[in-house]
Formats: structure tokens, C-alpha cells, sequence
């Protein structure tokens, strides 16, 4: 899984901790959903999609 | 749902019972040490201090990582720590199961305990050994399928 979680927080001008305060979660969090190294639920997606202004279908990139 | 100083207040709450846990378990250790020492038992004394002595640093590391995380404005737990809990909760389980059965095993023949309270207290503390170990694992993981 791919996501362009960085990409757009780099756009927002948003740090992690920023990212991570906003959703409610640790920033260890965001850093393992950055990497595409954890799958979030679709609540948690919802809401990192919503607080990058996006949706979650353009926020990760599922390979087939 | 949960506003924010509900959550934080939740969040202190929680870190409180851990060092409480923490400290009982502490005292516990220390208390069995000691008596392992007079009753003449240096290895089970040395074995009481090492995990006393690994959970202090545990419960110090948490305490602190904690208390400041939830003055930044970060929760004690999220999503991922649940799982990442649970997942170390039952792989440290399994292996537990065949550690009790080596443990069973080994008693008869290589590893004389004194008493049955000795053996258990022993596989107890592998136990929590086996779960520190599977917890910084699968924290570091981030894989967690």
C-alpha cells in the first residue's frame, strides 16, 4: 500500500505531530501509515482523509 | 463520543493504574528475592532482582513516555497500540504454552526447584519477559497483518 499522506501534509504545511494531534492518534501512527506500513481502519482513513482535505480513495493506493 | 478532556483525564487515569500495577508487581519481586537470599537460593534471589529490576525500568520508561505524550495533547492509546497489544498478548501466549511444557519437561531431569511455588514464580517472570519481548517487536514492526 502506497499514500500520499506526506505529500499532501508537506501541501497543508502540517508536521506529523500536526497530523497526529488533529486525527486523535500517536504520531508513531502516522509515521507507520506514511511508510504504508500499517492499514488503518476505514474510521482512521476517513479522518486522515478529511483532515487532508481529500478523499481516501486518492490517499492510498492499494497494488493489486 | 469522547471529548478531549474526557479522553486525557481517561488517558491519566490509565497511566496511574500502571505504575500501581507496576509498583505491586515491584514490591512482589522484591519481597520474593529477599526471602529466595535467607532461605540460602542466589540464583532465585538473582532472578527476582533481574526482573524487578527490567520492570522498573519498564514502568519508568512508560511513565515518562506517557506523561509527556499526554501533556503534548497525544493519546495513551490509539488503534494501532490496541493492536499492536493484542498481538503481542497472544503470540506471547502460544509461545507461553510450549514454554510451560519445556518448563514441565526440564524440572524432572535438568532444572531442580526448590518447590512448585519457585517453578511457577520462575515461568511467571519468563512469561513477562516473553510479552516485553513480543510488545517492542511488533511496535517496531509496523506490519501488524
Amino acid at each position: 500500500m502506497k499514500t500520499k499522506i506526506k505529500e499532501l501534509r508537506a501541501r497543508y504545511d502540517m508536521t506529523q505531530e500536526d497530523l497526529a494531534k488533529k486525527v486523535g492518534v500517536r504520531r508513531e501512527t502516522i509515521l507507520f501509515l506514511e511508510k504504508g506500513k500499517y492499514n488503518p481502519s476505514l474510521r482512521l482513513a476517513h479522518q486522515v482523509a478529511n483532515a487532508l482535505k481529500t478523499t481516501i480513495d486518492d490517499l492510498f493506493i492499494f497494488d493489486d | 463520543m469522547k471529548t478531549k478532556n474526557n479522553k486525557e483525564g481517561s488517558d491519566k487515569i490509565r497511566l496511574i493504574a500502571i505504575i500501581i500495577v507496576s509498583l505491586f508487581v515491584i514490591v512482589t519481586g522484591t519481597l520474593f528475592s529477599l526471602k529466595s537470599f535467607i532461605g540460602g537460593n542466589v540464583a532465585g534471589g538473582a532472578g527476582g532482582i533481574f526482573i524487578v529490576v527490567t520492570i522498573l525500568v519498564f514502568a519508568i520508561s512508560v511513565f515518562i513516555r506517557g506523561n509527556s505524550d499526554i501533556k503534548k495533547g497525544f493519546p495513551l492509546q490509539d488503534e494501532r497500540s490496541k493492536r499492536v497489544m493484542e498481538k503481542a498478548t497472544s503470540r506471547a501466549f502460544y509461545i507461553s504454552l510450549y514454554m510451560l511444557l519445556a518448563v514441565g519437561f526440564l524440572s524432572e531431569d535438568l532444572i531442580k526447584f526448590r518447590d512448585v511455588s519457585q517453578a511457577t514464580s520462575v515461568t511467571v517472570g519468563l512469561m513477562s519477559i516473553l510479552f516485553a519481548v513480543c510488545w517492542v517487536y511488533y511496535n517496531r514492526k509496523g506490519d501488524l497483518e
